[in-house]
C-alpha cells in the first residue's frame, strides 16, 4: 500500500491506496456496494483505467475538498472519488465505468484518512486478491476504453500527454 | 494554501508555486476587489476563473501546448495548473543564444504556428506579450522533480536557454472565444506592440511570426488585412465613425 498527502486539503489525512490483482470476490463486493454496506469504508476503482497515480490523487483531492465543503455530488466520499475520475457528470455511468463490476479481477482500493496499518488490514481482509506494488500498474491499462471514455485525440500518443488530457478532462467536468 | 510560494502578483491575480499531489504546481488565485460590490465581485471573479480554465482546456484539446488544468476551485477562485519548466521568450531574446538570427527565426516560426492554431479554434488570448510565451525545457519530467524545495529563483538559475522542447502559451486570464476577424487582428497587434516596445530591432522577427501564422491560420488573409487597419488606428476602435 502507498500513502500520499493531499496538499490542497490540509485538514484531511493522507490518502492510502492498495493495488490488488487476481481478485476473486468482485461479485460479492459489488453486491455490498449496491446495498450501500456501511462497513465498506474505502473506494474500489477499476485499475486498468488508471493511467497514473496522479490521476487518482487528483480525484481524491477534489473529493476531500468537496467533502469538507459539504458539497458531495454522490452519496459518500468513496463514491465521490470514483465519480471524479469520470469526465462526465452522469453519476450512474461514472460509477459503472470507473468502479468495480462483477467481472473485475484487478482493482485499486482507495481510502482518505485513517491509520495506515488499520486501513491496509481492512482492505486486505475485504478484498480477496493478491496485493501488488503500484509499479505493476503499467501493464494493465485498457487504452481502448481510456481513449473512448476521455475522448482522447488519436494524435495524442505519449504517456504524459495522455495523462494531461485525462487530468484536463477531469478538471473541466463541473464547469463545461 | 500549504507551502505555497508567491511567485508573481498582478492586478487581477496572485500566482503561487506549491506542491499538489506530489507535483510542483502553479496555483492562480483571483483575489476579491474591495472597490467592487461583493455580490458583483463574486460573480465576475467566478465567471473569469471558469472562462480562463475553459480557454486553456480548449487549447489543450486542439493540441496547442498550454499548461494542463489540474483542478478548478471556483469557490475559492483558484486554478491549479501544470508548472512549465522553462524560460519566457522575453528573457530568452536577451540571452546570447536567443539573440542570434537563426534561433530567433526558429522561435518566431513556433510562435506564429501556435497563434494560428489558437485563432483557428476562435480563442483570443487577449494579453499576448513575450512574457506570456514560454519555451518548455527539454524532456522535463514532472515526477522526477517533485520535491518542493526547488524555488522559482533556482529554477531560473538552472534553466539554460539551450534545448527547448516547444512553445507554450500561458496566462489566459484575459482570454475569450470569438470568431471576429477584428478580435484576432487586435490580438496580433497587441503582440506586435509588445515586441517593438520591449525588444528593439525585432521587426524582422515579427514579420517571420506573421509568415508562420499565415501558414497555420485558416483565415489569415483577412486577419492580416485587418491588422493593417488596426495599426493605423490603434487597439481601440475609433468612436468618431
Amino acid at each position: 500500500m502507498e500513502s500520499y498527502p493531499l496538499e490542497a486539503v490540509p485538514g484531511t489525512g493522507e490518502v492510502h491506496m492498495a493495488c490488488f490483482t487476481s481478485v476473486k470476490n468482485a461479485p460479492e463486493l459489488k453486491e455490498r456496494l449496491q446495498a450501500q454496506d456501511k462497513t465498506l469504508t474505502f473506494a474500489m476503482v477499476e485499475s486498468n483505467l488508471i493511467m497514473d497515480v496522479f490521476q487518482l490523487l487528483t480525484a481524491a483531492t477534489k473529493a476531500a475538498k468537496d467533502h469538507e465543503a459539504g458539497k458531495l455530488s454522490t452519496q459518500s466520499l468513496s463514491s465521490e472519488i470514483i465519480y471524479n475520475l469520470s469526465p462526465t457528470r452522469n453519476i450512474a455511468e461514472s460509477l459503472k465505468r470507473f468502479g468495480i463490476n462483477e467481472d473485475t479481477t484487478s482493482l485499486i482500493a482507495v481510502k482518505i484518512g485513517g491509520n495506515p496499518d488499520e486501513v491496509l488490514e481492512d482492505m486486505s481482509k475485504t478484498v480477496d486478491g493478491i496485493l501488488i506494488s503500484f509499479s505493476k500498474l503499467d501493464q494493465e491499462k485498457d487504452m481502448v476504453r481510456l481513449r473512448q471514455y476521455y475522448k482522447i485525440d488519436p494524435k495524442v500518443t505519449e504517456h504524459k500527454d495522455i495523462l494531461n488530457w485525462i487530468i484536463g478532462a477531469m478538471a473541466m467536468k463541473n464547469i463545461q | 494554501m500549504q507551502n505555497a510560494q508567491l511567485i508573481k502578483q498582478g492586478a487581477e491575480a496572485k500566482v503561487y508555486l506549491a506542491p499538489f499531489c506530489g507535483r510542483q504546481t502553479i496555483i492562480k488565485e483571483r483575489f476579491a476587489k474591495a472597490y467592487r460590490h461583493p455580490t458583483l465581485d463574486k460573480k465576475l471573479t467566478s465567471r473569469r476563473v471558469i472562462q480562463e480554465a475553459r480557454c486553456l482546456n480548449r487549447c489543450q484539446k486542439a493540441l496547442i501546448d498550454t499548461p494542463t488544468v489540474y483542478m478548478v476551485d471556483v469557490e475559492n477562485s483558484l486554478i491549479y495548473m501544470e508548472y512549465i519548466q522553462g524560460i519566457s521568450v522575453r528573457d530568452y531574446l536577451v540571452t546570447e543564444e536567443g539573440s542570434t538570427t537563426e534561433t530567433q527565426q526558429r522561435v518566431a516560426a513556433e510562435i506564429g504556428k501556435a497563434l494560428g492554431l489558437m485563432h483557428n479554434i476562435d480563442v483570443i488570448h487577449g494579453d499576448l506579450t513575450t512574457s506570456n510565451l514560454l519555451l518548455r525545457q527539454n524532456s522535463f519530467d514532472p515526477d522526477a522533480d517533485s520535491d518542493a524545495t526547488a524555488t522559482a529563483a533556482t529554477v531560473a538559475a538552472t534553466t539554460g536557454p539551450a534545448g527547448y522542447e516547444s512553445l507554450v502559451l500561458i496566462d489566459f486570464g484575459l482570454s475569450y472565444v470569438s470568431q471576429l476577424i477584428e478580435d484576432k487582428a487586435v490580438d496580433l497587434y497587441v503582440l506586435e506592440r509588445a515586441f517593438t516596445s520591449t525588444h528593439p530591432n525585432t521587426e524582422v522577427m515579427f514579420t517571420q511570426i506573421l509568415e508562420a501564422y499565415s501558414q497555420s491560420c485558416k483565415t489569415s488573409k483577412q486577419i492580416l488585412k485587418k491588422l493593417e487597419d488596426v495599426r493605423l488606428r490603434g487597439r481601440k476602435r475609433s468612436m468618431l465613425g
